[in-house]
């Protein structure tokens, strides 16, 4: 399969002087689960951020081959470039990220946000076909009944499906996906995971992961990369990371923890 | 190393700051004190340019003075204003002593009680005037026409009154529009991200500081002049400062708000436009609208002193009768405008309730 990224040396330094990658290097095959994980604090989130310029990487390279089978380096790109990446690129946060006293619809709709002209947007005139798709992956993700909700009123794991309909509504190439069930409940959690992987799996789309435990990742991930410190320290499968990995990656003395 | 150097900077940035602060606190407390011991009790205006000069100097004196100090390890009131977070870990011993007995708490103490201690000696307070049987008695005639309003001149008050609510509430809507779209130009998390929006941020940042430390009774006094005395030079008065109000207390909402929605919404690749009206403006409506309703509040209050200075309603009224001393008729005003202030107050406290 070829490489929908390829990350080469990617640095990061924050203002303060804090360095939050350290030269990074990885690449990521199309249609996989890809989950990068390390302990807070290891440049997972800068990371998955520098690679649709929320945040702006330092140096290094992103080479992102897009659908169309055109390439481009992520890192060099500039102003409008910048938009037009994000638009391939959809992504989910910890905290859902949502306009809470919005609607469910609106907010699913706000991932064609990229293809509607500003003022159009502004005014509520989305494309008759745009709302048709919101309400498609709305159906997908199982809250079709709550499109009239406002967002605030759903509960953590439903507030996540509505964020992960907004990222389809885009039809991304890529799904990032930032600690998406760290403030869910382990219930709620493999909900969530369930339809990142049907996603993955029915939609073919490549997903780019940051979780927390290891026993998520040995569900959910075809691949595996881990960040300590702003470096690379582990790349590889899923089950082949042991005790020695782990305690390698998240420090002697760490427990695994299970949750089921 | 880029790390080290940042430090070095701030901790550099850190020490001026603390000597400037130090020498005019120093400076200030010799020169107070020399003016409460009656030094200078003599006209002290033409000694005022020696005296600037002789202040300079004596903060030189107290600029090295700091530095030494803090250099003793003593910490004095502007490290403890000005230091950076890492240099502000403290011994279990300093956590221990209680403030007034560190340094910078004395200097702290002694600055309060200096100041009030002249501040008495320059406001003239004299408790006894008050009870002075002459004084006492026409303050309590006064007191007795006021608590007698005369109830006549009820309706013409009424008119004027609804005259300064209409100013008001104009002055409040036209300053709207433009506080709301000015508030994201003078926000520091929306313009902070290039040199040129840095820029407008700043340049709009100083215009607004000085035109809203003009208070409202002297942009009166301008606008009576320029567009002739009446409501409509009330109204502008107003409306300038509150645009200048609005717009500063509009952008402290627009910086204090959360990130994950602006993230959100940028993940989607929508413009800088549509991130502001789609994340940013949804967190800053509501506070926005009760800030506005209780700028209106204000307004009202400001537009019944406006009158005193040409600026219209009820207020030229007040100043009529003040004027010729007719205080049955003043007490009729002033309980029209407390009525008025009053409601006014109730009402917006209770959409602003209602909003949170």
């Amino acid at each position: 399969m070829s490489n929908i990224l390829s990350v080469r040396n990617l640095v990061k330094t924050y203002p303060n002087g804090t360095q939050a990658l350290k030269g990074v290097s990885f690449d990521v095959k199309r249609g996989e689960f890809l989950v990068v994980i390390g302990l807070s604090g290891s440049g997972k989130s800068t990371m998955l951020r520098c690679l649709n310029r929320l945040h702006h990487p330092t140096s290094g390279e992103i080479l992102y081959t897009d659908k169309a089978g055109v390439e481009h380096d992520i890192a060099q790109a500039e102003g409008n470039e910048i938009l037009k990446i994000r638009r391939t690129m959809g992504m989910i946060f910890q905290h859902f990220n949502l306009i809470p006293r919005h609607s469910v619809l609106n907010n699913v709709l706000y991932g064609s946000l990229g293809s509607t002209g500003s003022l159009r947007s502004m005014l509520g005139l989305y494309a008759k076909e745009d709302e048709k798709r919101a309400m498609e992956y709305l159906r997908l993700v199982g809250i079709q009944d709550k499109a009239h909700f406002r967002a605030a009123q759903l509960s953590g794991g439903q507030q996540q499906r509505v964020a992960i309909a907004r990222a389809l509504t885009q039809s991304p190439d890529l799904l990032l996906a930032d600690e998406p069930v760290a403030s869910l409940d382990p219930a709620t959690c493999h909900i969530v995971m369930d339809y990142l992987r049907r996603v993955n799996q029915e939609l073919g789309l490549t997903i780019i992961c940051n979780l927390h435990f290891l026993s998520l990742v040995r569900q959910y991930a075809t691949r595996v990369i881990a960040l300590k410190g702003g470096k690379l320290v582990y790349e590889g499968s899923p089950s082949d990371i042991d005790d020695k990995w782990f305690a390698q990656i998240y420090g002697e003395g760490a427990k695994e923890v299970h949750i089921n | 190393m880029a790390q080290s150097t940042t430090m070095e900077t701030a901790e550099t940035g850190a020490a001026v700051r603390r000597t400037i602060l130090d020498a005019f606190v120093g400076a200030y407390l010799i020169f107070a004190g020399l003016v409460f011991t009656g030094w200078g009790e003599a006209d002290i205006v033409p000694r005022v340019p020696t005296l600037a000069t002789a202040f300079f100097g004596v903060a030189v004196l107290m600029a090295i003075v700091s530095v030494v100090v803090n250099k003793t390890g003593i910490k004095t009131l502007g490290w403890q204003i000005y230091a950076p977070a890492h240099l502000r870990m403290k011994s279990t011993e300093e956590l221990a002593t209680p403030i007034y007995r560190t340094f910078w708490g004395m200097q702290m103490i002694l600055t309060v009680v200096v100041t009030t201690l002249v501040g008495i000696k320059m406001t003239e307070i004299d408790v006894l005037k008050l009870l002075e049987a002459d004084r006492f008695y026409h303050a309590m005639r006064l007191f007795g026409e006021l608590f007698s309003p005369d109830w006549s001149i009820l309706p013409k008050a009424i008119v004027k009154v609804v005259e300064t609510i209409y100013i008001a509430f104009i002055a409040t809507v036209i300053a709207v529009p433009v506080a709301f779209v000015l508030s994201f130009l003078m926000a520091r998390n929306i313009m902070g991200g290039s040199k040129l929006g840095f820029t407008v941020y700043a340049v709009l940042r100083t215009v607004f500081n000085v035109s809203r430390s003009i208070e409202p009774i002297l942009w009166a006094i301008i606008f009576s002049i320029w567009a002739s005395f009446g409501p409509f030079a009330g109204m502008l008065a107003l409306m300038v400062h509150s645009i200048a109000s609005l717009a500063k207390q509009y952008s402290e909402i627009v910086e204090g708000i959360e990130d994950g929605p602006i993230e959100g919404i940028e993940s989607t690749g929508a413009s800088r436009l549509q991130v502001i009206w789609f994340a940013v403006v949804p967190q800053v409506v509501l506070p926005y609208i009760s800030y506005t309703v209780y700028r209106w509040d204000t307004n009202v209050r400001m537009a019944t002193i406006l009158g005193f200075v040409g600026g219209g309603g009820i207020g030229v009224m007040l100043a009529e009768y003040n004027g010729q001393a007719m205080w049955p008729q003043v007490g009729c005003i002033i309980f029209v405008i407390a009525a008025v202030v009053w409601i006014m107050d109730a009402f917006s406290s209770h959409v602003r309730a209602a909003i949170k």
